[in-house]
């Protein structure tokens, strides 16, 4: 692995952030989930955003009804979401920077041309209605595949073929060798150090995942160092909801099946995060 | 030279935007009942939304990221979308009440039924948000909304047995019960930390591109606007408590709330307190009919604001034009603006920490604010905040069940 590698926690740095255009500013959308091409060393090929993309995040019924409100205005058979791919991205920082031309959501270009354009005074004029992504394609997988230690998910039939989500990993539940439940996934690990995506930038690996002993969903960025723990009456209570909070190489990950992870190896053996 | 003028203005501004629909009619009806005896609430709620809005003025400063796109971050979209829900449905009670509010100084004014100005108003202020710039928005608003103190002078004028107000402060009246004066107090709580004011304020930055050069004025704005807004707020308190209280009579409409002013300074003073009303709701109604907009369009990463031309942020400027027509619908069911004003407060002090939180913990995160994380002294003040909030939010919905809303 290389030591300057950028290290990322998917959760709480990448999704559910902003995404900007670099070129004038203008917001976007959210990173409302991640594509990841599976295989033994899957890495995050491009941004998912749109309902849906949200819609399956939220799950339960508001999930339900915005997904299924999206596919009625939607004239393809199989719509996906909004998709911006990975090579874009410029900057990952308080905001997702991204290159290119990217366009706006189809929610906001039929309003601006039917609703706000309408009105005097509005004097915005309606983005051309590029066709679809000019993204490139997703460069193939270099290393590794040999073995074919699949992993698979639950794949959504409007996905992209061989690609998965990485809201999919999150919040399951984790057993270990014998089947017992060792805890929950809380996180993905990041590490920049995947195949090349433009000349320059690497693309983000999924190098193992953070798991809590308790299921008490998300881990507010206190699973970082002990200096992170502030304030400290709150840093204390988030940590004694998650209970402890170990890290899971993926090659310590046996398996993905059914909606759970299995490990490779005791919970024992997994390091702990103050090691990282 | 200049800078300074800024400064002053940007204090001026936060000084006359302060005091809203809430803190008026929380203020007069707690000061009729209660006297003083509530005052250090008021107190209480000034610090706590110094505390927070530092921290989300500070943060918009430093990543130029408002405070709804720290909740979606940090809560993740599940989380947000229970506050997003809690906020809008506050938000749009608010504005209703906000353009209520308005419609009735209207009606002071010239006589007419308010349910007539409604309409109007609800045009006149869309049309504010459509075309006028932002800055010179909230100045001349903000500006227009310091005829309030008038509320001081009069409170002079009245004099009132200086004496007896401050044995209030420390004593509540004996024919109150626990449970009512506890309700109250989460009422004046409400009025004074607002979940819309932070989602402004730190938009509001943004919207004006502050950078870390601004956290001055933003902390200006902040530690001295807020304060003398807070010392408004109190004036009305005392005035209510010396004309009220000793009639037992407890204002239930917004004439009988100015009715303090036109006794100490007669009509000149009935004017100009009418104008600060209608100033302070008028601007308070575009502020929420922005926060609307704002908090929707902030958990979906839409194009907001009104930096760019308003075709460029359609969804944006539909959410806020959808909010406005549904609060004006909801006024022109002749439901008192009062009564609502109420409610939303309780509703707002309830919602508090699921926005709160998330600010906290992005204040102390370095990478978001490098060096400008949050110092020791704002720490050991934000987790009092933190409990107290949540203490307030647990008892908020009980407490209005208890009391049947303070009867």
């Amino acid at each position: 692995m290389n030591e300057h590698a950028r290290v990322l926690h998917a959760r709480l740095h990448l999704l559910d952030r902003q995404v900007v255009r670099e070129s004038d500013d203008r917001l976007l959308c959210k990173v409302d989930d991640l594509e990841v091409r599976p295989g033994d060393r899957p890495y995050v090929t491009a941004i998912l955003s749109g309902p849906l993309a949200l819609g399956p995040r939220l799950g339960g019924l508001p999930g339900w009804l915005m997904t299924e409100t999206d596919r009625l205005f939607r004239g393809e058979a199989r719509p996906g979401p909004y998709r911006i791919d990975m090579s874009l991205v410029t900057d990952v920082g308080s905001a997702v920077r991204v290159a290119g031309h990217p366009q706006d959501l189809a929610l906001e270009r039929w309003l601006t041309r039917n609703v706000v354009g309408r009105i005097p005074g509005a004097a915005g004029t309606p983005e051309q209605d590029a066709p679809e992504s000019t993204a490139q394609d997703v460069p193939e997988n270099t290393a590794g595949d040999a073995s074919e230690k699949t992993l698979r998910v639950r794949e959504r039939e409007e996905d992209r073929p061989d690609t998965m989500r990485l809201g999919g990993l999150l919040g399951r539940t984790v057993r270990g060798p014998s089947g017992e439940v060792a805890g929950d996934t809380a996180d993905v690990r990041l590490v920049q150090d995947g195949p090349l995506l433009a000349e320059v930038r690497q693309a983000f690996r999924l190098a193992g995942l953070l798991i809590a002993r308790r299921r008490a969903g998300r881990l507010f960025g206190y699973e970082r160092g002990p200096g992170l723990w502030r304030p400290s009456l709150l840093g204390a209570l988030v940590r004694r909801m998650h209970g402890e909070i170990r890290y899971a190489e993926w090659d310590q990950i046996e398996s993905l099946d059914d909606d759970e992870v299995r490990l490779g190896v005791a919970w024992d053996r997994l390091r702990s995060t103050a090691d990282l | 030279m200049k800078r300074l003028l800024a400064v002053t203005l940007g204090i001026l501004t936060a000084f006359g935007g302060f005091v809203d629909i809430g803190d008026l009619v929380a203020n007069a009806v707690v000061g009729s009942r209660f006297g003083m005896s509530l005052a250090w609430v008021v107190i209480v709620g000034i610090v706590g939304i110094c505390v927070f809005a530092e921290m989300s003025g500070r943060i918009a400063a430093v990543s130029q990221r408002p405070v709804f796109d720290l909740v979606r971050e940090r809560m993740g979209p599940r989380a947000g979308l229970v506050n997003l829900g809690a906020s809008f449905f506050i938000n749009v009670l608010t504005l209703a009440a906000e353009i209520g509010g308005s419609a009735l100084a209207l009606e002071l004014v010239t006589g007419i039924n308010y349910l007539l100005w409604v309409p109007p108003v609800a045009l006149v202020a869309w049309l504010v948000m459509w075309r006028v710039k932002f800055e010179t928005m909230e100045r001349v608003f903000g500006l227009a909304g310091l005829a309030l103190v008038v509320f001081i002078v009069a409170l002079w004028q009245l004099g009132p047995d200086w004496g007896e107000l401050t044995t209030q402060l420390v004593r509540p009246p004996q024919d109150e019960g626990v449970p009512t004066y506890l309700y109250y107090a989460i009422a004046l709580l409400g009025g004074a930390m607002t979940p819309y004011e932070v989602f402004f304020f730190s938009s509001g930055g943004v919207e004006e591109k502050w950078t870390r050069k601004d956290l001055v004025t933003a902390r200006a704005n902040v530690f001295v606007g807020f304060p003398l807004g807070g010392v408004l707020s109190l004036a009305i308190a005392a005035c209510a408590a010396t004309v009220f209280m000793p009639v037992e009579a407890e204002p239930g409409s917004l004439g009988q709330m100015v009715l303090p002013v036109a006794e100490g300074l007669g009509k000149v003073g009935l004017g100009v307190v009418i104008l600060g009303v209608f100033a302070a709701t008028f601007g308070a109604t575009l502020e929420t009919a922005l926060s609307s907009g704002y908090s929707l369009s902030q958990y979906f990463g839409w194009q907001w604001g009104k930096y760019v031309v308003p075709g460029r942020a359609a969804r944006f400027h539909v959410t806020v034009l959808a909010s406005v027509i549904v609060a004006t619908a909801l006024i022109l069911t002749t439901i008192d603006p009062i009564k609502v004003t109420e409610y939303s407060l309780v509703f707002s002090a309830a919602a508090l920490p699921l926005t709160y939180l998330p600010v906290l913990m992005i204040a102390n995160d370095p990478d978001y604010m490098g060096a400008k994380v949050n110092g020791r002294f704002s720490n050991v003040l934000g987790s009092f905040y933190m409990v107290l909030l949540l203490v307030v939010a647990l008892a908020a919905i009980p407490l209005m069940i208890a009391t049947k809303a303070g009867q």
